[in-house]
């Protein structure tokens, strides 16, 4: 019995570790309720949207009179972490947004539901733009459904265009003799905010002289960074810094919004951007509307370059015991209207071909290049492996940036790039 | 566990006064349990956890929760990582920084104790709180405000290289305007710049540690020296340095494994895990564990290798040490 007396307190310090240790994986076991729908939204929300979805969620009950919409909102840098806390065990929603380029990386992840089904039944989906919807795609499967998509222009500075006395330019001559004109005007700017380390704003050169990133050649993925098609468009890109020096040497560093900040704060007279990016822009100088207009990336020889298509997909999460309600909230939330009203008011476009066609953004002084862009959209590979390429070894940032940096030279780049490409997309 | 097989015996003691005293030697065990409870639960445990995972293919969250197998590999991840030429880069960075560090840390930071010993009361004081100042400030917080001051448009050096006469930069660089150069473009200048950042993070804890050491060395020492007409180099390197030999040898054994596992001031300079040839050991880690796709098994792989490097050279170090106090 003394022994018992004795061990007491070992026995709680040991049983209130224990406790704490399972405190946070107690989980309830109870069915599935539907009284309650989570709904996860990527950014920091405001007015515009917080009224947008209750709007949604009003025309939702009409079906569904006792469910509640709970809405909640991750800041986009915030979402790969909560997304694995949730898939390890945590408290996940029952449909989420998330970035379009993430999609097949988290339905790799089994994070999201198949909807091929679904989506099949689904009348609205046979409108939207075809590339989109493989974007969301893996292994033939839909994860996810587009809900708004938007591609990077040029923004350039119309005032100094005006003192240099220059147009924006439709060839890459013009866009280096017009930065370097611009440049030579404004002493102690850039030319252009090149984002030396991202990897989209490239593409655009890479496909508008004719190169692939890789194709698919029977089962085997081949990349394109050797052809001379690409190897021109790196080189192009990497001129820019290193031999018209209208970007500088740190661009070698940049990514989207290091350039953009450039452009913002007056120390740049272009910088690549999405039109969802206006308001980002406009934080950090709200001067800048009057002085700023929009051209589409142009191609070498006059045509506009085609863009990826960036923008956010919704999908339903593979844990939810209410994937029934939360795709009916998604065919709501996804609707011609809504999709029309919510893209709008993020400077985003509705994933509709009728409602991009048409001339709605023809008078819109910035919209109208991003809309010209928009109808020509191309995708990165469409395979899992890409994520390894884009976003873990960075293959083709790290490609354009030791060019810059004068470590390697174009074709040795391109070279290594390749063999590192294909070596990771035809793993096993 | 020596708790529950001396328990009959502590029973009996009780009715004998003379042993009473070891029931009460007891009690600090029972008092250091809470503490070691915690260590176990929140050290050991996922140090266990983390040498498990290195030998399964981890590539799944819905494997750490225990929704798919985990794939034996035995030593797989570990001669993936080994035959790969990158991971000689890697460890080449991680050696190669951490000497380089803890040199110049220690140096650093000795002058600074023993200028802080030859000083006044007063601005004794008033250094010893300066350098204090960043011990104090977080690696996080510290790193953000070097990332600004090396700003490659707005930054404080930026500006100060942009103020040299025009003629010396060109002569001394061969270019006078520095606005947008590429402070971290070369991994060179990167690490130039790491190590500025780490050794002025750890450089006052060593400071600190050896004007605690000199305050204990007996003045009259010194006053002997001197009269016999020794420089300070030799008072240092005859009287200071052979007393303070387990001090030193405590505060490199820290600052290399401070050194070897750097990451923050890494990850915030470097803005992520997109500089890959500047990659040390432990952002390595952490890229192939995290960035997407998760490999968790090679991470772990990759940690468990540190972790190993660490041990070695810790134990070295602690067996020197050992040795010396046997011997004094």
């Amino acid at each position: 019995m003394n022994r018992w007396k004795r061990l007491a307190p070992v026995t709680a310090v040991v049983a209130s570790a224990a406790m704490v240790l399972t405190g946070c994986g107690g989980s309830d076991e109870k069915a599935a309720d539907d009284s309650k729908l989570t709904v996860w939204m990527m950014g920091e929300g405001g007015d515009a949207q917080n009224k947008f979805l209750d709007g949604v969620e009003t025309e939702f009950k009409q079906k569904h009179p006792d469910t509640d919409v709970v809405v909640q909102y991750i800041p986009w840098l915030e979402a790969p972490k909560k997304f694995q806390a949730a898939l390890a065990g945590g408290e996940g929603p029952d449909i989420t947004e998330l970035g379009n380029t993430e999609t097949q990386g988290w339905a790799a992840q089994e994070a999201l539901a198949d909807v091929s089904g679904r989506m099949g039944g689904w009348a609205d989906s046979k409108d939207i733009l075809p590339d989109l919807v493989k974007n969301a795609q893996l292994d033939g499967k839909q994860y996810g459904v587009p809900w708004y998509a938007g591609v990077r222009a040029i923004y350039y500075r119309t005032d100094w265009f005006a003192e240099a006395g220059v147009k924006p330019p439709t060839t890459w001559e013009e866009l280096v003799s017009v930065a370097k004109t611009v440049q030579a005007k404004k002493p102690g700017t850039y030319g252009i905010a090149l984002p030396g380390n991202s990897e989209l704003p490239f593409y655009s050169f890479l496909w508008g002289a004719g190169g692939e990133i890789a194709t698919n050649e029977g089962g085997t993925w081949k990349s394109g960074y050797t052809t001379p098609e690409a190897q021109k468009a790196v080189k192009f890109w990497t001129d820019l810094v290193t031999v018209h020096k209208v970007a500088p040497p740190a661009a070698a560093g940049w990514n989207e919004i290091d350039a953009r900040t450039q452009f913002a704060t007056g120390k740049a007279a272009m910088a690549f951007a999405g039109s969802w990016q206006q308001g980002a822009i406009k934080k950090d100088n709200p001067e800048i509307e009057k002085v700023w207009g929009t051209f589409p990336i142009p191609g070498p020889d006059g045509k506009a370059a085609p863009g990826f298509a960036g923008g956010s997909d919704v999908a339903v999460w593979k844990d939810s015991e209410r994937q029934d309600l939360a795709w009916d909230y998604l065919t709501v939330l996804l609707n011609k209207k809504n999709s029309q009203t919510f893209a709008s008011s993020l400077g985003f476009f509705p994933v509709y071909q009728d409602l991009v066609a048409g001339g709605t953004y023809a008078n819109d002084k910035v919209m109208a290049s991003f809309a010209t862009t928009m109808q020509n959209t191309k995708l990165t590979p469409l395979t899992p492996k890409w994520v390894e390429v884009s976003r873990n070894k960075t293959v083709t940032q790290a490609m354009n940036s030791s060019v810059m940096k004068g470590q390697k030279t174009v074709e040795k780049a391109t070279a290594d790039a390749a063999a590192e490409m294909e070596g990771i997309l035809n793993s096993k | 566990m020596s708790l529950l097989t001396e328990a009959p015996e502590a029973s009996a003691a009780r009715e004998n006064p003379a042993r009473r005293r070891r029931r009460v030697d007891r009690l600090p065990y029972l008092l250091l349990l809470p503490a070691l409870v915690i260590i176990g639960v929140l050290l050991l445990w996922p140090l266990g956890q983390v040498v498990t995972m290195s030998f399964y293919r981890l590539n799944s969250v819905r494997q750490l929760r225990g929704d798919r197998e985990w794939p034996w590999v035995g030593l797989g991840n570990y001669t993936q990582i080994l035959s790969d030429p990158f991971f000689l880069t890697v460890l080449r960075n991680t050696v190669l920084f951490a000497v380089a560090n803890v040199l110049l840390t220690m140096i650093l930071g000795t002058l600074v104790g023993l200028l802080l010993n030859r000083l006044g009361r007063k601005m004794a004081t008033f250094v010893a709180s300066c350098v204090m100042l960043a011990w104090a400030t977080p690696a996080l917080t510290g790193t953000i405000v070097w990332k600004w001051i090396f700003d490659d448009t707005s930054g404080l050096v930026t500006w100060l290289f942009n103020a040299l006469p025009d003629r010396l930069s060109t002569s001394l660089f061969g270019h006078s305007d520095w606005t947008g150069y590429g402070w971290f473009n070369s991994p060179l200048l990167f690490f130039s710049i790491l190590t500025l950042v780490v050794v002025w993070h750890s450089f006052p804890f060593i400071a600190v540690s050896v004007l605690a050491g000199l305050k204990s060395v007996p003045s009259e020492l010194h006053e002997a020296a001197r009269v016999d007409g020794a420089g300070p180099w030799r008072a240092f390197w005859k009287i200071t340095f052979p007393l303070l030999r387990p001090v030193f040898g405590i505060l490199i054994v820290l600052s290399t494994i401070w050194d070897f596992k750097v990451f923050t001031q890494q990850f915030v300079l470097a803005g992520g895990t997109q500089d890959r040839p500047t990659f040390m050991l432990s952002i390595y880690s952490y890229a192939e564990a995290f960035s997407p796709p998760p490999k968790y098994g090679l991470g772990a792989a990759i940690a468990v290798i540190l972790t190993l490097i660490l041990l070695v050279v810790t134990g070295f170090y602690v067996r020197m040490v050992l040795r010396q106090e046997d011997e004094s």
